[in-house]
């Protein structure tokens, strides 16, 4: 393998990888703006200017290709002085917001200024200022604060497969923006946000919510569709204030798409019913409700157990035991997506990310045995889901659900017992492509939730242990 | 002193396809170049030719065309830099008003040489005149088999499509040039990888200028080594076209054997000297991208080599004659107004620094300048300087060094108020 000097220390590479990456393997950290690895180099905002030796100038180390025997410094202080005067060149005309801005914290500028700037601006002219600009339902612009590294731009080019950012003017007054400032029209706009180096482009969902620093951070999957990307939700408090693309080479790479990414907020909304719930009493409660339940499984002819294919894979065993314990008669079929009823029937969406199936757990439900729900009518329907899941069509005189649903769907139910959404348990889901994934507990439910393996225990237990809930 | 191009400047009649058959051997050097000689042996000619490219950087021109594989599976093109937009440039409009068959027969040895089958020329927006001249002679090329199929009765096609630009100063570099061309926003590309492995349509290209590719019917004609004579100093061969402006009695574009002379025996000798009997303050040598010469460093050799080693450049061989009364504030102020609008704006320090160094010229114009603005500028292009990704930047920022070094004075006494912009 060919091997090159980085700040004396020496490292092997492949041939084509940039000097940024080859650096970052022994430590060294260059600073970047327009570089993004999963985006074509355009070696624009010269953030990442190295001495290379032999070259008379310095060369952008996103763009310059190591070659065997290569000597590469960074420390040196014309490259102290090039990093000073590039951040220089880019706050010139940035605005001081940080304090009401949403980047704020987890800014590259911000970070890159404070390692290579300087505290003192010698720019005294006016400022170039544009107005805010609105670009659909996820995305605002403040173009502002944008430092010209084009990653938007080729973003919408090279990964959604829409050129809908574009640059228009030239020069200082270069406009990032939209074509005739059309609304972004991708399902994957939440990403511009992401990418974005400085708070130019926000998140509308986002917006003046939180400061960046107060949000702890916990590694998920996305329940969204069977694609399973990795994510990481941001929340404080018990709250969840965003989903952000976790990096995951084999699968979603840098990305997410906008639906996985605002999945969130089902779980948060207004109407969730989080107490037990009955279409009869106001005041029903756990103890009651679960009493009835057994005396209805008891009497009843025919039972059909429902599950969503968006619930984890312990939870579909969970059931699968109760079922062969206590109604070893009762039929059991899983749901998720109309028309997608095997992973057969699954495949992508688009050429992207999303697939098909819009449940995540598809694969998991069916290396358990279970089998698509058959139409059929019942006498008592039990139908488990996470609030992912298209609640089936169930033709049965007595309703109940367990899991997550709005008041509207509630209405479908003669009983719903609250339980959890994907971003309040741990357990393991299936993706399509067969990988096992963690789903972890990010908050945990408010009201009166309780896991679907506490409703079962509930139901097994034969009354030894009394005054649940 | 021998000259290749300006005896047919000046009578429209010139460029009529019938002028150049009669009087400059027209046609006979691609016929010859087809017919009888072998794409390597062009390039050698050129090669010994010493000729450097006419662009401004001076590139060697046959070692250009000898970067492009010689076996490519994807097409190649000749693309010719007809932009013409260093300020102070105005050689390669006489060349297409008045001998526009010698850049078609110069385009079609190129192409012949390098192996393309698909030519095109560039030419600025701003030159609508120009434009018509050329598309004119390019349909009486095709008329008479100059040009399409079967040129001479040979193997050898080509075709010359003629662009016209928009009006930007940055479509003249050449990256910028060819992205224009594919008809994407015109901005320079990062290189490497350079133009002769993936240039127009993403295939090896040769960018030149066109007086460069004017020249190459000449160098076949009378013999390279005659042509490289013709330079006095070594690898620099041939005779430049000169662009002559400013406080001068007779501006104009004036023909002179590479290093034969001084930049002042052109001034003086050429062009008339300083108008109105007036003393030369300054001389800008080579497009308004050169840094600037004081009257005392006027006593150059005009050529590539000798402007160097003094600290500016030849460019495109365009001189700008400063007298006496000239206020250089005002000029390097207008003169960076120009690249900080030109800018494409995607590089940083270009994007910022030239408007950043406007601004700062426009405050001390008016009255609003400090002392410290002075060095300020002078480190802000440095910063500039060598850091950005195209030679716009260079292009900026050498002129402002040059200027505030050299005339420091004249700064000074606006920061002081004791000048005020009339
Ligand atoms: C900002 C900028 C503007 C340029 N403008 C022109 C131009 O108008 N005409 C030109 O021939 N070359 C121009 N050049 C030089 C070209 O990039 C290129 O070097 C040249 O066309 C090559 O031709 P040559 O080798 O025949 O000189 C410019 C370069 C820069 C950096
Ligand atoms: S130097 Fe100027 S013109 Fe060249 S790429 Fe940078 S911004 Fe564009
Ligand atoms: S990161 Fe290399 S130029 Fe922007």
């Amino acid at each position: 393998m060919p091997k090159c000097t980085i700040d004396g220390r020496e490292v092997e590479f492949q041939a084509g990888e940039n000097i940024v990456n080859i650096a970052k393997r022994v430590g060294v950290d260059v600073p970047v703006f327009c570089y993004h690895p999963g985006l074509s180099v355009v070696a624009q905002c010269r953030m990442c200017l190295v001495e290379v030796e032999k070259m008379p100038k310095l060369q952008t180390a996103c763009s310059t290709p190591a070659t065997d025997g290569m000597v590469v410094r960074t420390t040196s202080d014309s490259v102290k002085k090039a990093r000073a005067s590039t951040m220089e060149f880019l706050l010139v005309n940035h605005p001081l917001d940080c304090p009401v801005c949403d980047k704020s914290g987890e800014c590259d500028l911000q970070d890159n200024s404070f390692a290579h700037g300087s505290a003192y601006m010698r720019s005294t002219e006016e400022r170039r200022t544009f107005v805010d600009v609105d670009m659909g339902p996820v995305i605002q612009k403040n173009m502002n604060r944008c430092i010209h590294c084009t990653r938007c731009i080729r973003f919408g080019d090279e990964v959604a497969g829409v050129r809908e950012m574009v640059a228009i003017q030239r020069g200082n007054m270069t406009d990032i923006t939209t074509i005739d400032g059309l609304p972004l029209s991708t399902q994957y706009a939440g990403n511009y946000a992401d990418i974005c180096p400085t708070g130019a482009l926000t998140l509308k969902d986002f917006r003046f919510k939180k400061r960046a620093w107060f949000l702890k951070k916990t590694p998920s999957v996305c329940g969204g569709c069977s694609k399973g990307c990795a994510t990481e939700v941001h929340h404080e408090n018990g709250s969840i204030y965003r989903t952000l693309p976790r990096v995951s080479p084999g699968v979603n790479k840098y990305w997410l798409c906008d639906e996985g990414r605002f999945l969130f907020n089902h779980a948060q909304e207004e109407d969730r019913v989080r107490e037990v719930w009955t279409k009869t009493s106001s005041e029903a409660t756990w103890a009651e409700e679960i009493q009835k339940f057994r005396s209805t499984l008891a009497q009843a002819g025919s039972v059909v157990f429902a599950v969503g294919s968006d619930l984890t894979l312990e939870e579909m065993k969970a059931i699968q035991v109760f079922v062969s314990q206590h109604a070893p008669s009762a039929v059991l079929g899983h749901f998720g997506t109309p028309g997608i009823l095997t992973s057969s029937e699954d495949g992508p969406e688009d050429s992207i990310l999303r697939m098909k199936s819009k449940t995540a757990n598809l694969m998991g439900a069916e290396k358990l045995g279970f089998k698509p729900l058959q139409k059929a009518s019942f006498d008592v329907a039990i139908v488990f889901t996470a609030g992912r899941a298209v609640l089936p069509e169930l033709q049965a005189k007595h309703k109940i659900g367990v899991g997550l649903f709005i008041t509207k769907e509630a209405e479908r139910f003669d009983v719903v017992l609250p339980s959890l959404s994907m971003f309040e348990k741990d357990g393991t889901i299936v993706n399509h492509a067969g990988i096992e994934q963690r789903l972890r507990r990010v908050v945990p439910p408010r009201g009166h939730c309780k896991s679907i393996s506490e409703v079962l225990m509930l139901l097994a237990n034969t009354g030894k242990k009394q005054g649940v809930a | 002193m021998n000259t290749l191009f300006v005896q047919h400047f000046g009578n429209d009649e010139n460029r009529k396809l019938s002028y150049y058959t009669a009087q400059m051997m027209g046609y006979q050097a691609a016929r010859r170049a087809i017919l009888e000689m072998k794409p390597e042996q062009i390039i050698e000619d050129v090669k010994k030719s010493s000729i450097r490219g006419r662009g401004g950087a001076g590139f060697p021109t046959g070692m250009k065309w000898g970067f492009l594989p010689k076996e490519s599976a994807k097409p190649k093109y000749l693309v010719c830099n007809a932009d013409e937009s260093e300020p102070g440039t105005f050689k390669d409009r006489d060349i297409i008003r008045y001998t526009p068959h010698l850049l078609i027969e110069g385009m079609i040895i190129g192409s012949y040489a390098i192996g393309c089958t698909h030519a095109y020329i560039y030419i600025r927006g701003e030159y609508t005149r120009e434009a018509k001249i050329l598309q004119e002679a390019i349909d009486e090329a095709y008329k008479n088999g100059f040009l399409g199929k079967g040129i001479f009765n040979s193997s050898f096609n080509l075709d010359v499509t003629l662009h016209r630009g928009a009006g930007a100063y940055i479509c003249g570099e050449e990256t910028a040039l060819l992205n224009s061309l594919e008809g994407k926003r015109g901005e320079p590309r990062v290189k490497p990888p350079f133009p002769a492995l993936v240039g127009a349509f993403s295939c090896p290209t040769a960018v030149n200028n066109v007086e460069t590719i004017a020249t190459v019917p000449h160098i076949l004609n009378r013999g390279a080594e005659w042509y490289a004579k013709l330079g006095r100093i070594e690898k620099s061969g041939g005779t430049r076209l000169m662009s002559v402006s400013g406080h001068v009695k007779n501006p104009g574009v004036y023909e002179v054997e590479a290093g034969s002379i001084t930049l002042r025996q052109l001034i003086e000798d050429h062009a008339g000297g300083c108008w109105k009997d007036k003393k030369i303050k300054a001389v800008i040598p080579g497009g308004s991208s050169a840094p600037v010469l004081t009257a005392d460093e006027i006593d150059v050799v005009l050529d590539i080599e000798p402007f160097q080693k003094i600290g500016t450049m030849m460019g495109s061989g365009a001189v700008m004659v400063c007298d006496e009364d000239t206020d250089m504030v005002q000029l390097i102020w207008r003169i960076t107004k120009f690249y900080a609008h030109e800018s494409c704006g995607q590089c940083t320090p270009c994007r910022e620094g030239c408007h950043w160094m406007e601004a700062i010229l426009h405050r001390i114009l008016h009255g609003a300048g400090a002392e410290k603005d002075l060095d300020m500028l002078l480190d802000i292009a440095n910063n500039i300087g060598g850091k950005t990704l195209c030679a716009l930047g260079d292009a900026a920022a050498g002129p402002v060094i040059s200027f505030v070094k050299k005339f420091r004075t004249e700064f000074e006494s606006y920061i002081r108020g004791q000048k005020k912009y009339a």
